[in-house]
């Protein structure tokens, strides 16, 4: 049986890929190692964890912001099983949903680990050792990122975690020391202690989020803080000691200084992750990679070896499970003979803490670098109505505007929904519009939206509510 | 003794379309009095929407206890049963509209524009007078903009007062009743209906067609409707009130039967209507059909320099629109050139779930003779899922020979801040490929309109 393409990984980026691929009419099989699809996204990442969001946010709000609203009720507990059981759930329809997707776009799926032999040809290897061999037309490697691992220090899973193990904590641990600043260890973070943990994040830069509009991350910063996180910035951990009860985390400043021990019940280690290529059998077949192991593509997603593809975060760019979508469906497009193309300028990126930190396009600290003249536009949830009558008045709305054209180059937001109210300055982007197209469309009242709208005329200093 | 005052702009109301226009005025270094009797910010504020959003924030929270209390979180969120100290939860919200109150009055100062709280009274088109607490003013205006709003309609069988009651004294209710009838299923009666029902009241909601939100189409509303069910209100649809007496409502049934409905206050919100009495409207030569003060595309009235915004010249009767319309009229008296022809103004239901309507509906498209529709369950949405909000979709509604979107519109839990995205899409004159070809991020309920783009492109299923 021969494909005209065949996905290895089932992740955001491969199924997507693989589907889009079968609804041009190509004979598509999917290779996926774990016994769901989904990939790290909905396994054991993105959706997973939202779900602990929205459930620890629920669980906050009713300990502490209630009685002024005039409601009572004695100190709310968490049923951690059903907690659990929440998440799972959510995980479940999710990973079944790709299943019934795959089937109703006939695309064929082996369970079992993959390896390209050669262009045209993938090896599977079933959980039970057997052994069988696909041909194909064309290989698309979608494999995904692991968790990086820190020098030194052992993930059991237990004491120390990854942010898979801190999905599915038995209890909630009284101390529970971060390792990165970044998304996944302040998602997480905030989770367990919005839960009634004491958190403390330790990050090797001297600042969260990196990346991230500098300002952003400060203010975000000072949320958090509020909010009860401590952080260790400039920090780098020297070694975990996991022999006692609990974890004993070495830290000791960056620039070099006296060490620190910091007891820990949980440890999460959350310094990034990097491409997994384990098993694929790249080098045997000569597929390059890069200094990170990535491997490298030409801008139409295609290896230095013909007819062998690679999409998502096993390629270079933000490891969005979005981006791999994106890529998945323009590797499918230009497998078709289509005009398949991704926008790199105009991907969101959310981080879905509470409140939650929204981005795309340019931060301040980009424009600067690239000698760019641009104008600011903010506003503050304080002076938004719909936040008020919510009681959730974190953060602002940023935009950025060149100086000269007015077009947008950047939007950035903290705020409850960020996330969502991220899309409208995408789609701006997307048409090259500018602070004054975002200024002078009508915005519903009363929505958090149009803090949007009052920062983009903050742009040319206009705003009206401030 | 009345002390005379001269401006350059003369603003009546100080609701969104009145202090927005106001507030633009002044940074455009125009001189602006505004007068206003009813409170700063107007209904939408001080007895609309902010404090109808705060009762609603106060009842969602509050269910969602119960559901704790009885064991039924789906996430696990367990608590004692709570109680309501409704008092309390008034003075939240008083607090709110107060801070807000005085947040427009702090951005008036800072305009540099003077706040008269009075009535103002017109004996001439560009002459009024106002009584007010520090006296009696006459201003004489070079232009006038009128924003005075609007009013509950009353029934003729349910006047105001005693037991019956408009969305302005349920707004502002000191205990909760213990039986409630509302009459009207429009937005405003199922928005507080919900709320209350949530907050532990009996519900009913009496409607004279025969369904509710009749301003929308049936897809939409179907999911509120279920809902009303879970929240258990009774419905009553085809049937009229008649009247209230003795902690009872009196209504006659779709097949002529009369029966009661327990209710011990009733909520009369079967519609509002443009505020044209009381200021003196007769003596500044404007012309009003139907109810309403007619403008053109500047918002000028039939009379030289005197223009008028927002409720006060009909439908849609959304803040928004007066707040653009205020802006826009400023500019206008500064000099510059403007018009108001926004491609779509976006309506927001804030029941449960949300109603968001952007544009043309299917029906009003020419589906599917000339229009291509495609929707976008939120179950089929990671992160609907992860917000136990499955119910839902996301519909978006384009022209069949060019693919341009004229419509998008969603019912679903969280879907209000959604809008923002489908009305820049229909601004910058989106083709269904632009919205599907762009990448929202992951995991969002936004996820659903570029889907719903997908599915529309190819023929109606989507690739989620």
């Amino acid at each position: 049986m021969s494909y005209d393409l065949i996905v290895i990984g089932t992740g955001p980026g491969g199924y997507v890929c693989a589907i889009r691929a079968s609804q041009l009419g190509l004979k598509v099989a999917v290779v996926e190692k774990r016994a769901t699809h989904g990939g790290t996204c909905l396994n054991v990442g993105c959706i997973p964890s939202k779900a602990l969001l929205h459930a620890s946010e629920l669980f906050e709000e009713a300990g502490h912001s209630f009685a002024s609203m005039g409601i009572q009720v004695s100190a709310p507990t968490l049923d951690h099983a059903a907690l659990l059981g929440f998440k799972d759930k959510a995980v479940d329809g999710n990973t079944k949903g790709v299943e019934f997707l795959l089937k109703k776009n006939k695309v064929d799926v082996h369970f079992g680990t993959g390896r390209i032999l050669a262009a045209g040809k993938v090896e599977v290897t079933a959980a039970d050792g057997s052994k069988s061999e696909l041909e194909t037309k064309n290989i698309v490697i979608a494999t995904g990122s692991d968790v990086a691992q820190l020098p030194g220090v052992t993930i059991d899973e237990q004491k120390v975690v990854s942010s898979t193990g801190a999905l599915v904590l038995p209890k909630v641990p009284g101390k529970l020391v971060v390792v990165g600043a970044g998304v996944i260890g302040l998602e997480l973070g905030s989770v367990w202690r919005r839960l009634g943990a004491q958190v403390t994040v330790v990050e090797f830069l001297d600042r969260i989020l990196p990346g991230m509009d500098g300002e952003v991350a400060k203010s975000f910063q000072r949320i958090l803080e509020k909010q009860g996180v401590a952080f260790k910035l400039g920090t780098k951990v020297t070694g975990v000691d996991t022999s006692g009860t609990g974890a004993k985390v070495t830290v000791e400043p960056a620039a070099g200084g006296a060490a620190e021990v910091i007891e820990a019940d949980v440890v999460l280690v959350a310094i990034g992750r990097v491409a997994y290529t384990q098993g694929l059998g790249l080098a045997e077949i000569g597929v390059e990679t890069d200094k990170r192991g990535r491997v490298v593509i030409d801008p139409h997603f295609q290896t230095n070896v013909p007819g062998i593809f690679a999409i998502g975060d096993v390629v270079a760019g933000p490891m969005l499970a979005h981006k791999a979508e994106d890529e998945g469906v323009a590797c499918a497009e230009l497998l078709a003979g289509k005009a398949g193309h991704v926008n790199y300028g105009v991907i969101p990126g959310v981080v879905y803490t509470s409140p939650e930190v929204a981005s795309v396009g340019k931060t301040e600290e980009e424009l600067k670098a690239e000698g760019i003249a641009y104008t600011v536009g903010k506003f503050p949830f304080l002076a938004n109505g719909r936040a008020k009558a919510n009681n959730q008045t974190d953060g602002f709305v940023k935009i950025l505007a060149d100086a000269a054209t007015d077009k947008v180059l950047g939007a950035h937001i903290i705020g409850v929904e960020a996330g969502e109210m991220i899309h409208e300055c995408a789609v701006l982007m997307e048409f090259g519009g500018s602070s004054e197209d975002l200024a002078r469309t009508c915005h519903a009242h009363p929505t958090r939206s149009e803090a949007v709208k009052e920062a983009a005329m903050a742009v040319e200093k206009r705003a009206i509510h401030m | 003794m009345t002390t005379p005052l001269k401006t350059r702009l003369l603003v009546v109301g100080g609701g969104p379309g009145g202090y927005v226009a106001a507030i633009r005025a002044g940074q455009l270094g125009i001189d602006t009095i505004l007068v206003d009797e009813g409170g700063l910010g107007g209904t939408c504020l001080q007895r609309g929407c902010i404090p109808s959003k705060a009762l609603i924030e106060v009842a969602t929270r509050f269910a969602h206890l119960r559901a704790a209390a009885e064991g039924t979180d789906p996430a696990g969120l367990r608590a004692g049963t709570p109680s309501m100290d409704f008092a309390q939860t008034r003075a939240w919200k008083d607090g709110i509209v107060t801070r807000l109150a005085d947040g427009v009055a702090g951005l008036l100062r800072r305009a540099k524009v003077r706040h008269l709280a009075g009535r103002a009274v017109f004996s001439d088109a560009k002459t009024c007078r106002v009584e007010t607490g520090e006296g009696a003013f006459t201003i004489a205006a070079e232009a006038v903009i009128l924003a005075t709003g609007s009013e509950p309609v009353e029934l003729p069988a349910l006047p105001f007062g005693g037991g019956v009651v408009s969305s302005t004294q349920a707004l502002s209710l000191s205990a909760l009743p213990e039986c409630l009838a509302v009459v009207g299923a429009g937005y405003i009666g199922l928005e507080l209906g919900i709320a209350f029902a949530k907050l532990g009241v009996s519900v009913s909601v009496v409607e004279r067609q025969d369904r509710i939100l009749p301003l929308y189409d049936r897809a939409l509303t179907e999911p509120v409707r279920r809902a009303l069910e879970r929240h258990g209100i009774s419905l009553h649809l085809s049937a009229r009130a008649l009247g209230h007496t003795d902690g009872a409502l009196a209504v006659e049934g779709a097949d002529g039967t009369p029966f009661q409905v327990p209710a011990d206050l009733v909520l009369s919100t079967v519609g509002r209507r443009p505020r044209l009495e009381g200021f003196g409207l007769e003596a500044m030569a404007v012309d009003v059909k139907d109810g309403r003060i007619l403008v053109d595309d500047q918002c000028r009235t039939s009379m030289s320099g005197v223009f008028a915004i927002g409720d006060v010249i009909g439908e849609p009767m959304l803040a928004h629109k007066a707040m653009a319309q205020g802006e826009m009229v400023a500019e206008i008296v500064a000099g510059h050139r403007r018009r108001f022809d926004p491609l779509v103004i976006p309506a927001v239901c804030f029941t449960d779930p949300e109603i968001v309507v952007v544009g043309l509906s299917p029906e009003e498209a020419g589906a599917p003779e000339r229009a291509l529709v495609g929707t976008v369950p939120f179950l089929a949405n990671g992160r609907a899922l992860t917000l136990d909000a499955p119910a839902g979709f996301v519909r978006v509604v384009a022209r069949r020979e060019d693919h341009v979107i004229v419509g998008v519109q969603a019912v679903g839990a969280h879907v209000s801040e959604l809008s923002a995205a489908f009305v820049t899409a229909i601004e910058m004159g989106a083709r269904l490929e632009d919205v599907a070809g762009m990448i929202h991020a992951h995991p969002t309920l936004g996820e659903a309109f570029h889907e719903a783009a997908l599915a529309a492109l190819s023929g109606g299923s989507a690739r989620h």
